[in-house]
């Protein structure tokens, strides 16, 4: 990864007096693979506009190389963007769509008698024809050229929208959830599809999604974002294993998150019983909101067990079954390839890197419990709801 | 079974068709018909096509329509379509209110419309001219005065045309996906690129039928039109409604047709191209030949189209210093008469054309009507003269007046004559189909009489119809005796009951007394003449109980803004010349008593027969047969409202 490219500073944004963003800061470097993620409505689209310049934040600065950006309209950064829905021409064939950026003439400055002159320059046409065969090749649409749009797939619309976008070789570019149309066969194509590419191109891809899954196997950086807010910043290790808070630890990936006390480093107490941990840095007897990632838990014979549950219910996965057990009235998931009747009774044993320490914050105490399992897991999978909610966030952006 | 229904679906296709393109076809039909009949087929001929082109008030009424028509479409949808896509950026709290005020002119009522933008032009310049009157004379600057013509009849049809294009192109731009802007912006378009080259050719569907319907509602409108043309413009429309207090001229037909025959050649040139458009899609090759080929097209079409529209203008700006704006009724002047006024003087003539007395007079009174020559009938005369609406003509500048018969001069309606010229007279009377009634009509009772029950066509006009009920009764037709009024009233109800009444009709009488689908009607002289023309078992009689006679008389508005071009143009039409030539096209006897006595020559001399003396005695009523008829006085008002009143009751008007 280069040097810095791009940086946010407080940028804020709102709409009819409702903030949209609040104080984002952010800086992106120079090759790297950023992703935006949240849920609908975070803001992370927003934040993607003002980088891409068709929205200017109400404060804060919008720095390209160390220069202010903000009232540089979209057509003179040097940033493309992939639409959400491709936003193809549909008068153009393929090949016109991908030379449409092509073919605006550009102003270049040269030296002309000592003094540098603007002046409007078109590409020759033979230039143009060999980097969009060029870049036809790069996201395989070779011998596409002369399809019309509608007669292309959606993955083949998602190719040309990318080739387009880059065949004017930006420094950025911008994907707003670019696979969200796609089935998820494809889209997990296109994931490994996309990451070849940034790296074949060497350019910096900033990119919005509300998919976790997608976002930890193709980012460098991810940002999660919520209500406006940055929450955390990090690779996707240090994201998945280190949240910064009940939001994070919830968003990204399954979590059971549980009150605790922190009563000196390296010790935590929850369901009255103390365990070690790797966590250390709080005031002592902090209350702290505990994650254990389901995975992560071992089940033991009853007798064995650190703490002891009853299982509740059972769902077949493939890899492991989801398990949810109940302690205490409280709801853990957990994850594991063998199986556990209902109503049997269980013990767990905790290792000391199973568990991760966090602050309270606002979120405590809003994720975490499996108590309403059924529903909270049928809103994960749900591709088509997915997909409404980002269109519901669309509408929030643009009061549709 | 399945072959029946097809059979059916078929036979209710073709019946659709014919439903929709008959009364088209008819007209087209009639249009080579070698009479001016309406419904009698005479033989084919060319002749109407030839005197189309050669009546001027006709083809300038066409030219102006089509010059309004393309000016104000092509304006309305640049404005249509800019105003649609600022509509369509909006936040739809903004936006829906908004697409409902759009859409407030399109169902309001086009009468509100245009008396209201009359209304608005009237005031606005009004408030402009005095203040420009003011500065020129204080600062002696010399700016112009406006008054209502051409360029406030173009603004009020871009008006009416705008709503129209937005509604046709926001639905193709709620269909474009919304980031395509974005995306050429970011491809490194500025917005107005974006526009051309994103989002127009995405709405040119929408465009261009926003184009063809605000082009088809400009020729079609005559409301708005009537009242926002001013004095000095006429569209085609308005030009036919002129035309209905006489027969409409089958010259129309023949311009009817061409216009109709223009716009189907264009919808299948632009369906031809469509369609090789959609077959050179599939194949690539032939794609990128269309393209340039249709790019070729597009760069032709838009030169010609500037082309056209330079000449256009061109043409317009023959301006001639010197105008005489003229209110007649259709069909009412020879067109030549204008023509070769204009070339003997160099004025230039705007005639108009108005549907009646009540017509004309409310648009004189509406304010702005800017006309200079007006033709009212005599009653009228003498209404707007006790209204001082007219002035005085200074007839040192009617030296023609000479030739008027005194008969006509000092008449009721203008006893010192200081108001009006005679231009036409005529009697009122009853034409009946001699080969339908058992015995030759001579009196009013026939039209009373229920042993002609269905067969008889009453005037469509309260003056006219109560008038025979006044004059069977004996009664004087300029009564005020409200009992006289009533009883004449009772008369007509009363035969309506019966059925005697076929209907009441004007314009209409022509076709029906033509095609034999009436025994008996009320109408004027010079109308019968010409019905005779198509049907020769058709007779006129003025009836023994004597008749209305009637002048119509020019006369110079107050306010007319050329009164001596006015003047000059008066004294031209009352020339033996010209009076023999309006006789000749109007069958209307003239008050020339030079020319009134040519006439039986003049016409032997034309169409190499002698005209049948009997026919000129109906034309040119003789003394004994005037002496029995009376003419029309103005009515005062509590008499106008009573005659308003029974019309209203009778329930025709």
């Amino acid at each position: 990864m280069g040097r810095e490219l791009i940086r946010l500073v407080d940028c804020c944004m709102s709409y009819d007096g409702e903030q949209v963003l609040d104080h984002i800061n952010l800086y992106i470097n120079d090759r790297e693979f950023l992703t935006l993620l949240g849920p609908s409505g975070c803001g992370k689209t927003t934040t993607l506009r003002i980088i891409g310049g068709f929205t200017t934040p109400v404060a804060g600065e919008v720095l390209f190389d160390g220069r202010r950006m903000n009232d540089i309209p979209p057509h003179q950064r040097q940033v493309n963007t992939v639409f959400q829905r491709y936003a193809l021409f549909p008068h153009l064939n393929v090949f016109e769509n991908v030379a449409f950026g092509l073919r605006i003439p550009k102003v270049v400055e040269e030296e002309r008698g000592g003094k540098t002159v603007k002046r409007k320059k078109k590409l020759p046409e033979k230039e143009i024809q060999e980097r969009v065969l060029e870049m036809l090749e790069v996201v395989s649409l070779k011998g596409f050229e002369n399809r019309r749009i509608h007669e292309l797939s959606g993955g083949q619309q998602q190719r040309v929208a990318i080739a387009r976008a880059l065949v004017n070789r930006p420094k950025v570019l911008l994907l707003d959830e670019p696979l969200g149309a796609l089935d998820l066969r494809l889209r997990k194509d296109m994931q490994s599809e996309l990451k070849r590419i940034q790296q074949q191109m060497g350019i910096t891809f900033v990119y919005v999604t509300h998919d976790q899954e997608e976002a930890l196997a193709m980012s460098d950086t991810i940002v999660v974002m919520d209500q406006g807010r940055i929450q955390q910043i990090g690779t996707p290790e240090d994201i998945y294993n280190e949240p910064k808070n009940a939001f994070v630890a919830d968003f990204i990936g399954e979590s059971n998150i549980l009150d605790g006390i922190m009563h000196e480093d390296y010790l935590v107490e929850f369901f009255n019983r103390k365990f070690k941990c790797l966590d250390k840095g709080f005031a002592p007897m902090e209350p702290v909101d505990v994650v254990i990632r389901p995975e992560d838990v071992d089940i033991v014979p009853v007798e064995k067990g650190q703490l002891r549950g009853t299982v509740t219910a059972v769902t077949f996965k493939g890899v492991h079954y989801d398990t949810i057990v109940d302690f205490k009235g409280f709801k853990w998931l957990i994850q594991t390839t063998d199986f556990h009747p209902v109503g049997e009774v269980i013990g767990i044993v905790l290792n000391p890197d199973d568990i991760h320490i966090m602050h309270k914050s606002q979120y405590s105490g809003m994720f975490g419990d499996y108590s309403s399992y059924s529903e909270e897991y049928d809103e994960m999978d749900d591709v088509t709801l997915l997909d409404e909610e980002a269109d519901g966030e669309e509408a929030e952006d643009d009061e549709e | 079974m399945n072959g029946k229904n097809r059979f059916g679906g078929r036979l209710a296709m073709v019946l659709t068709f014919l439903f929709l393109y008959a009364p088209i076809f008819v007209l087209m039909v009639f249009s080579f018909n070698d009479s001016s009949s309406r419904t009698l087929w005479k033989g084919f001929t060319l002749d109407w096509y030839g005197e189309l082109f050669q009546d001027g008030i006709i083809i300038n009424s066409l030219y102006t329509t089509l010059l309004v028509a393309l000016l104000s479409s092509l304006i309305a949808t640049v404005a249509g379509t800019f105003a649609a896509i600022g509509f369509f950026n909006m936040k739809r709290r903004v936006r829906t209110p908004l697409m409902t005020i759009n859409n407030i002119p399109m169902t309001n009522a086009d009468i509100v419309t245009g008396v209201s933008m009359c209304l608005l032009f009237v005031a606005a310049f009004g408030a402009w001219n005095s203040f420009a009157q003011q500065m020129n004379e204080a600062n002696g600057t010399s700016l112009p005065s406006l008054a209502m013509g051409f360029g406030t009849l173009l603004i009020a049809h871009i008006t009416f045309n705008i709503p129209y294009v937005i509604l046709s192109v926001m639905p193709k731009l709620r269909q474009m996906d919304k980031n395509l802007v974005e995306a050429a912006q970011d491809l490194g378009c500025t917005w107005m690129g974006a526009f051309f080259k994103v989002v127009l050719p995405e709405i040119k569907p929408g465009v261009v039928n926003g184009l063809l319907i605000a082009f088809t509602m400009s020729v079609d409108d005559f409301v708005i039109s009537y009242f926002t043309a001013g004095p000095t413009t006429s569209t085609l429309a308005m030009t036919i409604y002129g035309m209905t207090k006489k027969r409409i001229s089958p010259k129309i037909n023949a311009v009817s047709t061409l216009l109709f025959v223009t716009v189907l050649l264009l919808l299948v040139i632009v369906n031809l191209r469509e369609m090789q458009q959609s077959r050179a899609k599939k194949d690539p090759r032939r794609a990128a030949r269309s393209a340039a080929s249709s790019r070729r097209g597009t760069i032709l079409g838009a030169g010609a189209l500037a082309a056209v529209l330079l000449a256009l203008i061109l043409l317009s700006r023959q301006n001639n210093s010197r105008v005489v704006n003229v209110c007649g009724w259709g069909e009412n002047i020879d067109p030549a008469l204008i023509e070769q006024f204009q070339e003997e003087t160099g004025i230039r003539v705007n005639y108009q054309t108005a549907e009646g007395n009540e017509t004309m007079y409310s648009k004189v009174v509406l304010g702005g009507s800017g006309y200079d020559v007006i033709v009212p009938s005599d009653y009228m005369v003498s209404q707007m003269r006790q209204e001082g609406l007219l002035a005085e003509l200074d007839f040192a500048n009617i030296p023609n007046f000479s030739l008027i018969d005194d008969t006509y001069k000092h008449l009721s309606y203008d006893p010192e004559n200081l108001y009006s010229v005679p231009y036409t007279w005529g009697t009122l009377g009853i034409i009946y189909n001699t080969a339908m009634v058992d015995e030759p009509i001579t009196s009013w009772s026939a039209l009373f009489d229920p042993q002609y029950a269905g067969q008889v066509l009453m005037i469509n006009n309260p003056r006219d119809a109560i008038g025979v009920g006044l004059m069977y009764l004996g009664y004087s037709v300029n009564t005020t005796d409200e009992g006289e009024i009533r009883e004449a009233y009772q008369l007509l109800a009363e035969a309506r009951e019966q059925g005697v009444y076929q209907s009441f009709v004007m314009d209409e009488v022509y076709d029906k007394m033509e095609a034999g689908e009436a025994a008996i009607a009320v109408y004027y002289a010079g109308d019968f003449l010409a019905m005779y023309e198509n049907n020769p078992d058709l007779a006129f009689v003025v009836p023994q109980e004597g008749s209305n006679w009637f002048v119509d008389a020019m006369c110079v508005l107050k306010d007319a803004p050329h009164k001596e071009a006015a003047e000059e143009w008066i004294n031209f039409i009352c020339s033996t010349d010209a009076c023999l030539a309006n006789m000749d096209y109007i069958w209307y006897a003239s008050p020339n008593v030079q020319a009134l006595a040519d006439y039986p020559a003049y016409y032997e001399e034309l169409y190499g027969e002698e005209m049948d003396p009997a026919l000129y005695a109906i034309m040119a009523a003789p003394e004994e047969v005037l002496a029995g008829c009376e003419a029309y006085d103005a009515l005062p008002a509590e008499t106008n409202d009573l005659y308003k009143e029974l019309w209203t009751v009778l329930g025709i008007g």
